[in-house]
């Protein structure tokens, strides 16, 4: 496999989470990365490309480049859409760094998912999307229902509780405790979720992740050149993005198993590795549910089991298979996929501080797991230690 | 009937206002691929089987079966305050099925929803132009 392992993360970067960040997202954009090459041990003379994503909600490469003052851009990726496509953003640009298109590429997202874009809606339209037209007269038209919907077909076909989805809740809000940049770290229990309200049932606040300003950034260049780097390399074994589904392609109607499913299979080739194999698990966390369904379909249980497996405490840091160890977008914050793989890097490196899982060397980090888009993309990354 | 619009209005395209229009005149269709003969929904101009381009408007029965169902209870929109709870069904349709269409079930109560509940097709006149295609149980 030409592509494995020769396109590195060396940085990572953050702005503070808030509900409120009061800047604009240029200068989240702008902190972010700015963080990230200093993490990395580079600067802005020495970055060649940018990527990113966005759905009409943030600052777009070529308005960041020229406000870092970036010599020359060679490549740039401004990608539409959401949470399903954040890990194409890396996985393309290590793409570009195999190919030797690009030498430094900044990755971010940058949002006020909170104070100024909130993906929830709660007073403007849904996105203007194909399908939109024929669910949103009806009132449906946020994320929540529509994986509500999706929770709902899951638990008629294997009798997949709200308990279980609750297990999910407290065990990434345990993780969260232990994690100082997580907005949420006051413990939760089982009790506490079942009496959260409703937002769309079956699923309950506690099912939803944050709403969140602010802003992530990664670096990625060269397994080579990130060895001269400030941190030991954190290597792109694998990267997908793709599908072929949506609900509504009039084709993969069974709502129970996601797009997920279908790249799994060819992530793991690509990387040389199998589900046992994997050592930390940043599963998209949108909902709970979205974490429920990414257990089945990256090969942790089999179809169907992804409630009990969640309820058994295999997900826990102290687990088989530890589950969105900063606490996700549940509990950390929600930076639309991007602030798993700096989760991820984190564990890889060793530097996740008290929520650190002993010997973590390869990890896996998933985007929004289909549905919307009719795709989802995801990396493994390993340890080059 | 006469009904509410919960949500937004819809914004038909160049491939789905034949669909409205049906629905505005309280039929309900689905497209039939005029390669294969594959029924379709929603709108499109190609078959995804066939890649046809031919294609017709064909009534389709009206009735479904309950897949899944939400009962929302969040105010995404500022005019849903006077209208959560409500619930919304997926219906998939007997007349094949990959043929999938939301709605808000519209009478019966939505704790007595159970999955593959026999539904059937009702049509909401919204205003002076819009129709909405809505779900009752099968009586």
């Amino acid at each position: 496999m030409v592509f494995r392992d020769r396109a590195a993360i060396a940085g990572v970067g953050y702005t503070p989470f808030s509900r409120d960040s009061g800047v604009s997202t240029l200068t989240l954009a702008v902190d972010a990365i700015l963080a990230a090459l200093d993490d990395a041990g580079l600067g802005v003379d020495d970055v060649d490309a940018l990527a990113t994503h966005r759905v009409g909600d943030s600052t777009p490469p070529w308005v960041v480049a020229p406000a870092l003052g970036v010599p020359e851009v060679t490549w740039y990726l401004d990608q539409f859409g959401g949470g399903s496509v954040s890990h194409s953003v890396v996985g393309q640009a290590a793409m570009a760094v195999a190919a030797g298109v690009a030498r430094t590429v900044v990755c971010y997202r940058a949002i006020n998912a909170r104070s100024e874009f909130r993906m929830g809606g709660t007073g403007r339209g849904p996105a203007p999307l194909y399908d939109v037209q024929y669910q949103a007269p009806y009132g449906h038209l946020a994320p929540p229902q529509q994986f509500a919907m999706f929770a709902r077909a899951h638990m008629n076909a294997y009798g997949t509780t709200g308990e279980q989805l609750g297990h999910i809740a407290v065990t990434q809000r345990a993780n969260a405790v232990k994690n100082p940049r997580a907005l949420k770290r006051d413990p939760i229990t089982l009790d506490d979720y079942l009496a959260s309200r409703w937002i769309a049932e079956p699923l309950r606040l506690l099912d939803c992740c944050l709403e969140t300003d602010g802003a992530c950034a990664v670096v990625v260049t060269s397994r080579e050149r990130a060895r001269d780097l400030r941190w030991p390399p954190v290597l792109v074994s694998g990267a997908v993005w793709g599908g072929g589904d949506s609900f509504f392609s009039g084709t993969g109607t069974d709502f129970t198993v996601t797009e997920a499913a279908r790249v799994a299979p060819r992530l793991y080739a690509m990387a040389g590795v199998g589900p046992g194999d994997i050592d930390v698990a940043e599963l998209y966390d949108c909902f709970t549910y979205s974490v429920l369904v990414q257990l089945e379909d990256y090969g942790f249980c089999t179809k169907g089991e992804g409630g009990p497996y969640a309820a058994s405490g295999a997900i826990a840091l102290d687990g088989e298979l530890p589950v969105n160890t900063h606490g996700g977008f549940l509990s950390e914050g929600y930076v639309h996929g991007i602030n798993h793989i700096a989760e991820a890097v984190a564990q890889l490196r060793g530097t996740a501080g008290d929520r650190q899982v002993p010997g973590a060397e390869v990890a896996l980090s998933t985007a929004q797991p289909g549905y919307v888009l009719a795709g989802t993309s995801a990396l493994i990354l390993r340890a080059d230690r | 009937m006469t009904g509410r619009l919960r949500g937004v209005r819809p914004e038909p395209d160049r491939d789905s206002a034949p669909w409205w229009e049906a629905v505005r005149r309280h039929e309900l269709t689905v497209q039939r691929c005029g390669g294969c003969g594959t029924l379709r929904f929603p709108a499109r101009s190609v078959c995804n089987r066939c890649r046809s381009r031919v294609s017709t408007w064909t009534r389709a029965l009206g009735t479904g079966r309950v897949y899944s169902w939400i009962v929302n209870h969040q105010a995404f929109l500022p005019g849903m305050r006077d209208e959560v709870p409500f619930p919304v069904v997926l219906v998939r349709l007997d007349d094949g099925d990959d043929l999938l269409m939301y709605g808000n079930l519209v009478e019966g109560d939505p704790a007595e929803l159970t999955p593959g509940m026999p539904v059937e097709a009702v049509f909401e006149d919204v205003d002076d132009e819009l129709t909405l295609v809505q779900w009752r149980p099968r009586r």
